[in-house]
């Protein structure tokens, strides 16, 4: 029975929840392609090791630890150097990534080594005879590809938050290893790995955006707009064009008045009534959630989820819950 | 120093795209075609590093069809130099095959840099640079939304979730660029004259076999109507759950 | 007795800006310098480069001296045929005349005129008529200006043509009399004028020969008009076009003209509907903009008038996939300026007015004077003299080709429901026709666009469904209009704007750029997709940044 292979994304040796998906994920192909093992790659700093038994846990059979000094960042030649010599000498029909920042850097990395194709942003995958299948979004999510990978193995990078980590207790034996590559040899060298996003998130960018409107009633109130983006941490703040005319924010936050197209995964409107003017600009969000008092509000048409109430209620305690969520990323 | 940027040749998207009669592509018919942008803004930091380093050039590539020479042309209106069309009928889905070709033609160039976009937002997979960049053995950043170069070292930033790396790297390496890097400059009326004029070489791609298949290309399924999930902050945790199970956002 | 206010639009427009479009300066050291100069990529501006290119081409291969010959044309838009909007049924006489070597099957059109159709409506209904000779469009060719621009544009570059898309005009380079080429506009400002990090300053392009296809109203050639004193026998007048094209269930196998409904009594215009295929149909709405109320909407009746049956049969479960606007040059033979050249420069298509509105016809004409001031252009480069002695050339063979004789033979057909109801009206243009102007031929006098007051009345209420009618604001969006929202105001407001100015201007302009709010006017000059209208009646339009404004695909 075919093995799948999973890489275990860690951030200053607290292993993500990426990194569970893709064990999960791993687990849910092992068992597509008949029942067989999910060996997965854990890196990381001293004391890393700790966390291996969460991914015994989440499926895995096998969690190859490699401890070192040299990896409290991520060391992109180390990282791929390992990954690929596990990958060959371990035979895996599959081996699953996440496409994270870091993940872009080190799967086509590892799938260049192997001479092997590489599918990124991953929605899910399916096992068709000899063909492990995929849909893979393209044209900014506009248009859906079905594509076979006639290699192996089929290495694959999952889109964050489309497979919910799960349970699924299995040995979980630890085997320790080196790295395959010395991390202090490497040519690229992280040097700092800076906590919060220094620069702004732009607005075409970002995958998450939280707008105000008019019903934040002050520019000063704007502040709970500014904490819920920093609650998701990777979400740009822009606002509509009453409030850039006010003056309330700077008119390069200015959402949608002649179709300036924002197109993230989650855009929560935070008292916007929704007149036109704002919708034209940010009607292809993949999900829109409106907070409003008035539930007659236009957004609230758009919206795939809406909650009625005082912004001032409602945002701090959404903020509140979002932190909650995101300390287990 | 030598420097050389490699490009795409892709569709506006900022329109509704049709599927093809075959399924298994999106129908080109009066779609518009440029320059990538996160590929333009390579070619906007390669021009950068050109103009503060007296003797450099800039040398554009391309894979595809003839009409990729717009698209070099494009960037040579930017101000690079030359240009260089590995001429191929279709562009493969298959980021390896892309890779190969390109490796072979830049691993005789003696690039000190080598820059690439991020990705490109058609097929959207982003992994030829730092393919190329395996296939050659050279050092490789991608995503950088900072650069300085000096004395044959260099620094980027590059943006995490929710966090940032600084990276150090020698040269020659290869350099994936995200938004944030810079402005792509626009074309001067000057610049578009002096293009014509610039050398664009054409030679045949070395594609290898792609190891992908594109079985099949739809839409997405249309958007469900909405619900009112609860009122005041009481509906809070719901919201959550629903972002986090149904919408898989959180 | 009710005091009837009335507002007189001429009262609030600003002057045209001669000091700026109008520059004395030498040009810049680093003029980019082009020997013929079309300003406008548009059909009139396209097929006059292509001919040129072809004559000196031919003229090269027969040992001719001219050498390499620099033909430019310069375009706002981002890309050709973006800024480009019409019906279209087309005459293919200019066309085919271009490209003799080709057969009507290879030119960019979607399908000859199969079937027309002319009706009468009221709010529920549509009256079949008899289709006026007027209207007659066997052997056309129905189309999108935008493709045939497209074609055009591929042809004129595999000729060797440089099109600079992106790169509006903004002045004429004079030198005494005489234009020596044109200033772009900067691009990369901010809203106060600022110089942001994007910023491209103004290039001059130096020409031996300018030609302005700026297409209707354009800036330079009333600038240029102005500064010569061209005087014309009536002044220009000008419709309102606002057009969608829509994707159907339901086929169209025949092109279709109203007239009557929505349009108020006292208004000229009427709608098409054509198909492009059997399921996709461009349709839209033309007024006349003498309109007689503050509050009449050119927008807002062509989304009323889709909810008549007629219409609302084919496009009902169907969707719109693009809306625009753009104005139509009225005046019609009396309104010709007298003089379409001068040293140095030659004016062309709809910018010297060579629309025939009773057929709803200009892009045939359009093309062949392109290819006059070509032909001119060529004949002025061998003698080596660009002047205006030479260049009147252009406009002896325009004044003895069909453009002249068509407008003649219809030169009063619009004026005459300027004067007389609509019915009188239309009972005179069809006497007029039968008569070939022999009768109701006397020129009719006319006045401004502007000089025409308008009574102030309140707004008919509109609510717009989403799915069979649209919002301004919906409908900008689908024009592709993704101009930056911090762009400097290209409009120049004039004086003593009152709330009822405020609202003439909020219902004149069919992008919203204008919105009353309370007593003050708001300008979202970002909206505007370059109609015109606003010149017309409004605010001044000026040329701003390139690439800004709309993005036509199949208009």
């Amino acid at each position: 029975m075919p093995n799948v292979f999973a890489f275990v994304e860690t951030r200053g040796g607290e292993i993500r929840k990426v990194g569970l998906e893709a064990v999960t994920a791993a687990r849910m192909l092992a068992d597509k392609l008949g029942g067989g093992e999910v060996h997965a790659l854990l890196m990381g700093p001293s004391g890393v090791a700790a966390k291996a038994p969460q991914i015994g846990e989440h499926g895995a059979d096998l969690v190859i630890v490699v401890e070192n000094a040299g990896l409290a960042n991520y060391n992109p030649e180390a990282a791929t150097a390992t990954a690929a010599d596990r990958i060959k000498s371990g035979g895996y029909r599959a081996a699953v990534f996440s496409t994270t920042a870091q993940g872009r850097d080190l799967a086509p990395r590892v799938a260049a080594r192997l001479g092997v194709a590489l599918v990124t942003d991953v929605l899910s995958f399916d096992v068709d005879g000899d063909a492990i299948v995929v849909k893979h979004p393209m044209n900014i999510g506009k248009v859906i590809a079905t594509i076979a990978i006639n290699s192996q193995p089929a290495i694959i990078a999952m889109r964050p938050n489309v497979i919910a980590p799960a349970k699924n207790p299995k040995a979980g034996r630890v085997e320790s290893a080196q790295p395959a590559a010395d991390p202090a040899a490497s040519r690229v060298k992280v040097v700092e790995t800076r906590q919060g996003s220094g620069g702004k998130l732009d607005l075409a960018e970002a995958p998450v955006v939280v707008a105000g409107g008019r019903g934040l009633k002050a520019a000063e109130n704007f502040k709970l707009v500014e904490d819920l983006a920093a609650a998701f941490g990777n979400a740009a703040v822009g606002a509509t064009r009453a409030v850039t005319d006010d003056g309330w924010r700077p008119h390069s936050d200015q959402i949608g008045q002649t179709g300036r197209l924002v197109s993230p995964e989650l855009y929560v409107a935070v008292g916007i009534s929704g007149a036109v003017q704002h919708l034209a600009g940010m009607r292809t969000s993949r999900t829109i959630v409106a907070v409003n008092r008035d539930k007659d509000a236009p957004i609230f048409k758009v919206a795939d989820y809406g909650i009625v109430g005082d912004v001032f209620e409602v945002i701090p305690a959404l903020t509140e819950a979002v932190r909650e969520a995101k300390k287990h990323h | 120093m030598k420097i050389a940027v490699c490009v795409k040749r892709v569709p506006d998207m900022d329109v509704r795209f049709r599927i093809a009669a075959d399924n298994a592509s999106v129908d080109e018919a009066g779609l518009k075609f440029d320059l990538n942008d996160f590929d333009a803004w390579g070619v906007e930091a390669a021009l950068k590093l050109r103009d503060a380093n007296a003797g450099s050039e800039v040398t554009v590539i391309s894979l595809g069809p003839d009409v990729v020479q717009e698209t070099i042309r494009k960037a040579l209106s930017m101000g690079a130099d030359k240009g260089i069309q590995l001429k191929a009928d279709k562009v493969p889905f298959d980021g390896l095959a892309i890779a190969k070709a390109l490796a072979e033609e830049l691993k005789s160039g003696a690039y000190d840099l080598i820059f690439f976009g991020k990705m490109s937002p058609d097929s959207a997979n982003g992994v030829v640079g730092q393919m190329v960049a395996e296939l050659l053995g050279l050092a490789c950043v991608s995503a950088i939304s900072s650069l300085e170069i000096a004395n044959g070292k260099g620094k980027a930033k590059r943006e995490l979730e929710g966090a940032q790396e600084i990276v150090e790297f020698p040269l020659p390496a290869v350099l994936t660029v995200d938004e944030g890097l810079n402005q792509a400059r626009l074309p001067s009326l000057k610049g578009i004259m002096a293009a014509k004029k610039k050398p664009l070489v054409v030679k045949a791609a070395q594609l290898p076999q792609s190891q992908l298949t594109v079985r099949k290309v739809e839409l997405p399924p249309e958007r469900q109507a909405g619900r009112i999930v609860g009122e005041g902050a009481a509906a809070v945790p719901e919201l959550v759950k629903l972002l986090q199970t149904e919408a898989k956002v959180l | 007795m009710p005091r009837e206010l009335k507002v007189l639009p001429s009262a609030h427009q600003a002057p045209l800006p001669l000091d700026k479009l109008i520059l004395t300066e030498p040009p810049d050291a680093e003029a980019v310098p082009m020997d013929v100069l079309f300003v406008g990529g548009g059909p009139a501006g396209l097929a006059g480069a292509i001919a040129l290119a072809r004559l000196v081409k031919a003229d090269n291969e027969a040992g001719g001296d001219l050498g390499d010959i620099q033909i430019g044309v310069l375009e706002k838009a981002g890309a050709l045929g973006e800024h480009s909007l019409s019906g279209a049924v087309v005459n293919p006489i200019a066309i085919r005349a271009l490209f003799p070597e080709l057969k009507d099957g290879d030119f960019p059109f979607r399908a000859p005129v199969a079937g027309e159709r002319v009706y009468f409506m009221t709010e529920s209904r549509a009256i079949r008529m008899p289709t006026p000779p007027t209207m007659q469009n066997h052997g056309y060719y129905i189309g999108s200006i935008c493709e045939i621009v497209r074609w055009l544009g591929e042809k004129a570059e595999g000729l060797g043509v440089n099109i600079f898309t992106g790169f509006p005009a903004a002045s004429l380079l004079t030198e005494g009399q005489r234009v020596t080429g044109v200033r772009t506009t900067p691009s990369g400002l901010s809203r106060t004028g600022e110089q942001g990090s994007g910023y491209t300053p103004p290039t001059d392009i130096t020409a031996q020969i300018t030609v302005l296809a700026e297409g209707t109203r354009g800036t330079l050639s009333q600038a240029y008009m102005q500064w010569q004193k061209i005087a014309s026998d009536n002044p220009q007048i000008f419709a309102l076009g606002v057009k969608e094209v829509w994707e159907t269930l339901k086929p169209l196998d025949a092109v279709v003209h109203t007239l009557g409904w929505p349009l108020p009594k006292d208004c000229f215009g009427g709608s098409f509907m054509y198909p492009l295929t059997r399921n996709l149909v461009a349709l839209g709405l033309v007024v006349g903009l003498d309109y007689k109320r503050t509050t009449d909407d050119v927008h807002e009746m062509l989304q009323r008038m889709k909810l008549n049956p007629l219409f609302r049969d084919i496009l009902e479960s169907g969707e719109m996939v693009e809306w625009g606007a753009k104005t139509i040059p009225e005046g019609g033979y009396y309104a010709l300026p007298k003089r379409r050249h001068g040293d140095g420069l030659m004016i062309v298509g709809d910018s010297a007015g060579f629309v025939e509105v009773a057929s709803l016809k200009g892009i045939h004409y359009a093309m062949q004077s392109g290819m006059f001031a070509a032909r001119a252009a060529f004949d002025a480069l061998k003698r080596k003299d660009t002047s205006a002695a030479t260049l009147r050339e252009y406009d002896t063979m325009v004044d003895g080709s069909f453009i002249v004789e068509d407008l003649r033979r219809r030169r009063n057909m619009r004026l005459a429901f300027q004067k007389s109801g609509f019915y009188t009206a239309g009972l005179k243009a069809g006497i007029m026709t039968v008569t070939g102007g022999a009768l109701f031929g006397g020129k009719i006098e006319s006045h401004q666009d502007a000089d025409v007051a308008r009574e102030v009345k309140p707004p008919t209420p509109f609510t717009p469904d989403g799915k069979l009618t649209f919002s301004k604001l919906d409908a900008v969006f689908k024009s592709g209009n993704a101009t930056r929202d911090d762009i400097p105001s290209h409009l120049l407001v004039g004086p003593d704007i009152t709330a009822d100015v405020a609202e003439l201007y909020t219902h004149m302009c069919p992008a919203g750029v204008y919105e009353r709010d309370g007593e003050r006017l708001v300008v979202s000059p970002a909206n505007c997709v370059d109609c015109k209208a606003t010149d017309v009646i409004g605010p001044r339009w000026t040329p701003r940044e390139g690439g800004s404004g709309p993005k036509y695909r199949q208009m």
